[in-house]
């Protein structure tokens, strides 16, 4: 448990250890399969494409570890980063690194709005950040008329965009290091403690006098802030800002991924490095089906069925 | 009297290291109200989930109208005719009345469409024998609490029910719903259906019961007519003498003088705690006496802020706490320890240390980051002075017996090193060994001047604990006396004082 980027702060039973660890199982298994089986996939250049795609996906995916640390959830997510995105493309008039300000900035204000009304006005996560989804989408195309934005190339575009150091892109380094940021606050500071006994007990939580609205509302903020930059990581790999696009079900991959990387619904247990094995081993299977010409259709319910097999592997990990 | 419907014999239940129920038997008569009586942790809720079908018995049997029965989950239970109405209804509050009563067998027409007007017409004949002014197409939703209440007794009598029984079907009903709860309860005891009677109320026991079993501890302490049983007597069992005696003594002790650790004046929350006084000195342990639902543990959650007092103020070491909430009376050096261990206690999931520490975070925190080296050294004093037994700092707090996680929690409140502390209950389902040791560990605290306010389900340990008692009554106080040369006796009788003596303000 001395690793790096591991946030494990829960106790079990071998047997639950065991399950607690079959994400990255299942990611070896995987990758050893289509060492085998998949065409292509020894290429570095699937690799690198790979890091790419996973890149926002993972910053969603850690905002939500918060929030379903906290017994909650951020369905929010995946409409921040097509916020982001939109707020992003209107600021470029005041230059790159202004428009990325704002759209980091767009997320924050989802974030506060989704936090306050949860810690403040004690709405359901659930709830709230549903309202979110469909407000934030729905301004994102207001903002834009519903029409796509393109991004100036060059600069600081091209180096998120298409940037890397050999196969690792820029952004990836990005993304992990943040990883590498949010374990460490989970694992030693007051703040994820708090996380912790809010999704283990709320009760007893108010009771030993924690700052539970305060830490509810910091939150779903930094979820708002790391989606809104996952919106800008997606929209300079596109090299446009559309609003119909970026982001759509983000909320839904960054949910599956921290559930199958060992954060538990219910609450209480933080898994960061899980989390993000998670979001490779979603990410790699896109691909495998991809690669192997798998239809479309029928890959959504490979992927269904995968993600339904690995939460039944944690099922009692709650 | 008339034949026994349903009956345990010898039944007994443990749940780890805890036996919660042993060798319990008592009789349910047809056509008779039969109080269970108890204070938390007696085994009240436990057999009632037996003869619910929730848990099965350990050892003894269920016999039901002469045979011996297995209740091996609540629909057993109900097919088997006996129904439960708990304190939460579980129907459909969108639905109405008739649907409600109705539910899962509506009288059909060509088997397949519901006979709406025939439902309705029969729901009202239901509700007309229980003397129930109640619309059949009413929402049920729309219903105050305890009418929701009678409906699903109702529902429980037309699905056969042989025996009802109510869990404290009273506490959250109004003046004119406990009138009604009243007349359905008669009516069901014409009908010779056996009820089983559970509530806080004293006087509402002896207004309806025929019978009153007590239980403590996991036995029968009493089973008698209301007539042989007085409310001296009742509470008497309820409260008095354990069978495990509390070891040692209460040390002599001199209060200190000067500011009070804590004091609370005037607290007055929602009618259940009525202006409440009392100060507690450093080095001083005060007993909050009082049954349950006496607002003993509101008193104490008022004060600490874990509910919003309405009224009254709160001074820890002289200092005022304007609007006490649970992080400003900690600050203040107040520290409070709940009777519910798992509801408002433990984080499960979490570690013996991430539990231990919670409160005190910042105290082994700077910048925020907490120190692993300064956790370690709290963990370690605290597992030490209190004596916890733990596979080590890191071990799930949910592998702790229910004694040593008491301990911990124990040592969360100590950790932000408070002036006063209020311990709710606080050896509550745990064994004589744990109690014994969270006695001296009181004590010895109560020596370093920490000012202390304590209930306890037991009179005996009350009495072995406190200083000085106040008597609480229906969320008032009705009396204070040093404990000195104080017998368990004295303390019943003055709990035993009719309700009526009470002041009303």
């Amino acid at each position: 448990m001395s690793t790096g980027l591991m946030a494990r702060t829960g106790h079990d039973s071998p047997m639950a250890l065991l399950r607690a660890q079959s994400v990255y199982v299942a990611f070896a298994a995987l990758i050893v399969i289509d060492l085998i089986f998949t065409p292509g996939f020894r290429n570095v250049f699937v690799i690198r494409n790979l890091l790419f795609e996973a890149a926002p996906v993972i910053l969603v995916t850690l905002g939500q570890s918060l929030a379903i640390g906290t017994r909650g959830i951020d369905l929010s997510v995946g409409s921040t980063m097509g916020l982001a995105a939109a707020v992003m493309a209107l600021a470029l008039p005041g230059g790159s690194w202004l428009a990325v300000a704002a759209g980091v900035g767009a997320g924050l204000v989802v974030g506060m709005i989704n936090g306050g009304l949860i810690a403040a006005l004690d709405i359901n996560p659930l709830i709230s950040s549903l309202a979110l989804l469909v407000a934030a989408r729905g301004t994102a195309e207001a903002l834009l008329d519903g029409s796509r934005v393109s991004l100036p190339t060059g600069g600081l575009f091209d180096a998120l965009g298409i940037g890397a150091v050999w196969i690792v892109p820029t952004v990836a380094i990005i993304a992990l290091a943040i990883a590498g940021l949010v374990a460490f606050l989970v694992r030693t500071t007051m703040f994820g403690r708090y996380v912790l006994f809010i999704g283990a007990n709320k009760a007893a939580a108010m009771i030993a006098g924690i700052k539970v609205r305060r830490t509810l509302l910091l939150v779903y903020a930094a979820s708002g802030v790391l989606a809104g930059l996952a919106g800008v990581f997606a929209a300079a790999r596109l090299g446009a800002s559309d609003p119909n696009y970026i982001g759509v079900n983000y909320e839904l991959d960054a949910i599956a991924a921290a559930v199958i990387g060992g954060t538990p619904l219910s609450g209480g247990r933080i898994s960061i490095l899980g989390g993000v094995f998670g979001v490779l081993l979603l990410q790699v299977l896109g691909a495998s089906f991809i690669m192997n010409d798998i239809n479309f259709s029928y890959a959504q319910i490979l992927k269904a069925v995968f993600i339904v097999g690995a939460l039944y592997l944690q099922r009692a990990g709650g | 009297m008339s034949d026994i419907i349903l009956e345990t014999r010898a039944v007994s239940k443990r749940f780890g290291a805890v036996q919660a129920l042993s060798d319990v038997s008592f009789a349910l008569r047809a056509g008779e109200v039969h109080g269970l009586a108890g204070e938390n942790g007696a085994g009240k809720s436990t057999l009632i989930k037996i003869l619910t079908g929730f848990y099965q018995p350990d050892e003894g049997e269920i016999i039901l109208s002469g045979t011996a029965v297995r209740l091996d989950s609540p629909r057993a239970a109900q097919r088997q005719g006996i129904s439960a109405v708990y304190q939460e209804i579980n129907l459909i509050p969108e639905r109405s009345v008739a649907e409600n009563l109705f539910l899962g067998n509506e009288p059909r027409r060509f088997g397949v469409l519901i006979d709406r007007a025939r439902m309705e017409r029969s729901a009202a004949e239901l509700l007309a024998r229980y003397d129930l002014a109640i619309d059949p197409r009413a929402r049920l939703g729309a219903l105050g609490l305890g009418l929701q209440q009678m409906v699903s007794i109702a529902r429980g009598v037309r699905l056969g029910a042989r025996v009802a029984i109510l869990d404290e079907p009273s506490s959250a009903l109004t003046g004119t719903e406990v009138e009604t709860l009243y007349r359905v309860v008669d009516r069901l005891k014409a009908d010779g259906i056996a009820i089983l009677f559970v509530s806080h109320r004293l006087s509402e026991s002896y207004r309806l019961c025929d019978r009153l079993t007590v239980l403590r501890d996991g036995r029968v302490v009493a089973s008698e007519a209301v007539a042989d049983l007085p409310r001296a007597a009742l509470i008497g069992a309820m409260l008095g003498r354990n069978a495990e005696a509390i070891h040692g003594n209460r040390p002599a002790r001199t209060p200190r003088e000067g500011v009070a650790a804590f004091e609370a004046s005037g607290l007055r929350w929602r009618n259940r705690v009525r202006d409440v006084s009392f100060a507690v000195r450093p080095g001083e342990v005060v007993g909050l006496a009082g049954l349950l639902g006496s607002g003993r543990t509101e008193t104490m959650k008022a004060s600490f802020g874990a509910e919003t007092k309405e009224g009254g103020a709160i001074r820890v070491g002289g200092s005022s706490v304007p609007s006490p909430t649970p992080g400003r009376s900690i600050a203040a050096g107040l520290a409070f320890l709940s009777e519910d261990r798992r509801a408002e206690g433990i984080f499960p999931k979490l570690s013996v240390a991430e539990n231990l520490t919670a409160t005190a975070l910042p105290r082994i925190a700077r910048f925020g980051f907490v120190s692993r080296r300064k956790q370690a050294a709290m963990v370690a004093e605290f597992t030490k002075v209190l004596g916890i037994k733990t596979a080590g700092p890191n071990a799930p707090i949910t592998s702790l017996s229910g004694g040593n996680q008491q301990k911990v929690l124990l040592a969360r409140c100590l950790a932000t090193a408070p002036r006063a502390i209020m311990l709710d209950d606080p050896t509550r389902g745990i064994d004589v060994g744990a109690k014994a040791e969270v006695h001296e560990a009181i004590n010895r605290l109560v020596e370093q001047g920490l000012g202390v306010l304590v209930t306890s389900s037991e009179m005996e340990e009350l009495m072995a604990l406190a200083d000085r008692l106040i008597v609480l009554t229906e969320g008032a106080v009705t009396g204070a006396t040093s404990t000195d040369g104080l017998e368990v006796q004295d303390v019943l009788d003055m709990l035993a004082q009719p309700h009526e003596a009470v002041a009303h303000p």
